[in-house]
């Protein structure tokens, strides 16, 4: 675990939570300081159930972990978490006849904004930096997947939030709504602490100062999203055949095949991506499982 | 996109901060103010339709007897009751539906004071129903109010506990359907049962009081299950006391 760039405003240790006989997490501690940090990991890798943890959606079996000095394990705690969070589940779901802005203000109050007037000002505030000012009026039935993805994000925005939890919120949108999310999540990184899952290294390498690689429940690499394309460096090759040797390749758009794992002597060597670092990385963690040296 | 709000958020983040560190006075009138705030959108959002459905159709069952020429017939009245009453509890089955469960997963208000509300914003639509289903049976044919009343309390508790325990164990947004689905075949199933075990006995049956009094355990049972099934988070094991690295 290399140092944080800012002090830790949100800690975990050993936190382990079973499904059955399964473990969802296992022994994950991390630190999380101001910015956009990206949770990187393969589907069943534990990254949402680290989310809904670290959202206090479900406890975990053991372990511990604070939110801006509040410590969820007592139900005060719980309150005081849940009061300096934003959360954006995997999967949103509406009450579909509310308007947008209905229903933002539903969660406001929810997050026990009762004075009327300041909390239909933070509303219009939210609708407006997620774009949807316009068609706050309109009923969620009527919006786009899209756009209903930016009411989530305007839902867990809401009250201004020191800690925001996202769940892979560009998942099934456009190239064009993807951008624009990326710079919905990279302004609302600006001073507050961000945990972001997804499955798009892109995201991660565009938006993310820090990166945390999960697999099989546990943390597997925790660093700067440099320090992850690092570990590819001198493991990428190019050539005119797939490689046999190679971990993964692939055939790009020049028809040249583009290899990752460890290359042969006189191999071409080229500039590794953040992908290749997180390719590599689950490679070992696999190769690791299986009792298989690389 | 921050600018002006960090200080209204501020504000109100302090207020609530110093609710939660203050005194039992405070707490409690923040509380009263978020549950009036809350009134209209939990409103808006209840499963009306169901409910209206469930209502009417019950209605018009109940009103059999009363439209029907001829001497009323008190076995059938009988009936109808029941029948009306868990054809309203179908409808009352979707009443812990929320869509929006997920994205209002990790709010300071507690899902139990949600639920709540929704439970006291429908009971007086359920009693004014209640009445209006018992007026609607002749008088003359009409079974005793208490024991029915306890009956149709009963159903609708099993309803409630039903969604609750949905949500609790299959962290279902909305459990309407299956609960409704489980409800109908347990309304079903239980006038098959044998004679010492039915629920639904007749008027002049042997059993009757004992049968209410089952009915009785029946409405306490279920209202617990309800009220043990709502305090989230879904599984509430208590976090190992250790010290996050810091």
């Amino acid at each position: 675990m290399t140092d944080l760039p800012t002090p830790p405003t949100v800690s975990a240790a050993g936190l382990t939570l079973h499904y059955g006989s399964t473990a969802a997490l296992d022994d994950v501690s991390l630190r999380l300081g101001a910015g956009v940090t990206g949770l990187l990991g393969p589907n069943g890798a534990g990254k949402t159930t680290l989310l809904r943890v670290m959202a206090t959606a479900v406890p975990a079996d053991r372990g511990a972990f604070t939110v801006l000095g509040h410590d969820p394990s007592t139900t005060a705690g719980r309150q005081n978490v849940r009061r300096a969070l934003g959360y954006l589940p995997q999967t949103p779901g509406f009450h579909p006849d509310f308007t947008a802005f209905a229903f933002v203000d539903y969660v406001a109050i929810l997050k026990e904004m009762t004075d009327r007037a300041a909390r239909h000002r933070e509303v219009r505030r939210v609708l407006d930096a997620v774009d949807l000012g316009d068609v706050r009026g309109k009923r969620i039935r009527r919006l786009s997947g899209g756009m209903r993805q930016r009411v989530a994000l305007a839902a867990a925005l809401v009250g201004d939030p020191g800690f925001l939890v996202l769940d892979e919120p560009t998942v099934g949108l456009d190239p064009e709504q993807r951008m624009r999310f990326r710079e919905l999540i990279a302004t609302a990184g600006e001073g507050r602490t961000v945990l972001l899952s997804t499955h798009q290294t892109e995201d991660v390498a565009m938006l993310c100062h820090r990166v945390i690689v999960m697999a099989a429940g546990r943390v597997r690499f925790e660093g700067t999203p440099a320090e992850l394309t690092a570990r590819a460096e001198g493991r990428v090759w190019s050539s005119t055949e797939r490689d046999p040797g190679a971990r993964a390749g692939w055939r790009t758009g020049t028809g040249a095949f583009r290899n990752v794992g460890d290359p042969p002597e006189g191999a071409t060597l080229v500039e590794p991506t953040l992908e290749d670092g997180y390719l590599l990385t689950l490679d070992a963690t696999s190769a690791a499982a299986s009792g298989v040296t690389s | 996109m921050r600018g002006v709000t960090r200080a209204t958020k501020a504000m109100k983040v302090t207020e609530v901060t110093e609710v939660t560190g203050d005194s039992g006075g405070r707490r409690v009138s923040s509380t009263a103010r978020t549950i009036r705030a809350l009134v209209p959108p939990v409103a808006r959002a209840l499963p009306w339709l169901p409910l209206a459905v469930g209502g009417v159709a019950g209605l018009l069952l109940a009103a059999v007897p009363r439209m029907s020429s001829g001497e009323p017939d008190g076995w059938l009245a009988l009936l109808l009751l029941r029948v009306a009453a868990l054809v309203f509890g179908l409808g009352l089955a979707f009443l812990m539906d929320d869509p929006a469960r997920h994205t209002t997963a990790a709010v300071p208000v507690r899902r139990a004071v949600r639920a709540g509300l929704r439970v006291a914003l429908v009971a007086p639509v359920a009693v004014v129903w209640w009445t209006a289903a018992l007026l609607l049976i002749p008088e003359g044919v009409r079974p005793p109010l208490g024991d029915m009343t306890l009956e149709a309390a009963a159903i609708t508790a099993l309803a409630l506990a039903g969604g609750a325990a949905a949500v609790r164990f299959r962290d279902e947004p909305e459990p309407g359907r299956s609960t409704a689905a489980a409800l109908l075949v347990t309304g079903l199933v239980a006038p098959l049962l044998p004679d010492g075990w039915t629920l639904f006995v007749q008027l002049n049956a042997d059993r009757w009081d004992e049968a209410h009094q089952t009915w009785a355990w029946l409405l306490t049972g279920a209202l617990l299950v309800w009220a043990m099934c709502l305090p989230e988070p879904l599984r509430r094991r208590r976090l190992a006391i250790s010290t996050p690295r810091s």
